[in-house]
């Protein structure tokens, strides 16, 4: 079970599709992420090195062929943050939900 | 306030929701492997019908073999694409069950149609029902397996 943990890093919708894409991955290219989340090259490379700058993510630099390929995976502190900041999701919709006490509900 | 709170969270799910959702739609095998087993198919087809049985028995053999080397690293169905690899959590474990059923399933049909054929009085009712089962698995594979995995909620 993990600590629900929001955190504003993760938060903001393009970051929390990429991680959300990279946690259900062991690692996807930049090609790959770029086409899925519809970003261009350079407002998906400013996320990655956000994230990177952060530790969530590392990229590697990998030759196939005569062409580079930059890959991306998540590391296990990115994944704990991702996991928290679900689940502190989670609390906020399932407090929400929770019925009332007060003397409105008690006539 | 905390209605409005609520409500950005649950569109917060919603996109890791969807995002996840793409990854686990990308789980399968590369186009690639259900071609090539289509091939396989047929040509073994060729060497049952035109061929002396020994050879038969050993290209049989050497086809199963080369499947299980080749398809150890791809019956998992992480390595659909090149552009990522599935985790295995969200691939789950069943998918080399699913696939191993399907190709089973596909040599009933390949069975049963051959003695259809031959029932009917056809020339080569092997490779004729080899054909149609190499087209179907060329063609279709991946809808199959896409289908089954649904059916079985894999």
């Amino acid at each position: 079970m993990t600590d629900p943990q929001f955190d504003e890093l993760i938060h903001p919708s393009t970051r929390l599709s990429l991680v959300a894409t990279l946690a259900a991955a062991d690692w996807a290219e930049f090609a790959f992420l770029k086409d899925r989340l519809g970003m261009s090259d350079s407002a998906l490379s400013k996320q990655l090195a956000t994230l990177e700058g952060a530790g969530y993510i590392v990229t590697e630099r990998r030759l196939d062929g005569r062409r580079w390929r930059v890959r991306a995976r998540l590391t296990p502190a990115g994944r704990d943050a991702f996991n928290g900041h679900v689940a502190a999701l989670r609390q906020i919709v399932a407090s929400a939900a929770e019925p009332v006490d007060g003397p409105a509900a008690n006539p | 306030m905390e209605e409005s709170a609520a409500e950005q969270a649950g569109d917060a799910l919603g996109l890791v929701d969807h995002a996840q959702r793409q990854v686990a739609a990308e789980v399968g095998l590369p186009r690639g492997y259900w071609w090539a087993m289509a091939a396989g198919w047929l040509v073994l087809s060729l060497i049952a019908q035109a061929g002396p049985a020994w050879l038969a028995a050993v290209a049989t053999l050497g086809f199963g073999m080369g499947h299980s080397a080749f398809a150890a690293r791809l019956l998992s169905g992480r390595r659909r694409t090149s552009g990522l690899q599935v985790s295995a959590a969200v691939a789950g474990r069943r998918i080399p069950l699913i696939v191993v059923g399907m190709l089973l399933g596909l040599a009933g049909i390949t069975v049963l149609a051959a003695l259809a054929l031959n029932a009917d009085g056809a020339d080569h009712p092997a490779i004729w029902a080899a054909l149609l089962t190499a087209a179907i698995t060329g063609f279709g594979g991946p809808e199959i397996l896409r289908v089954l995995r649904r059916w079985t909620r894999a």
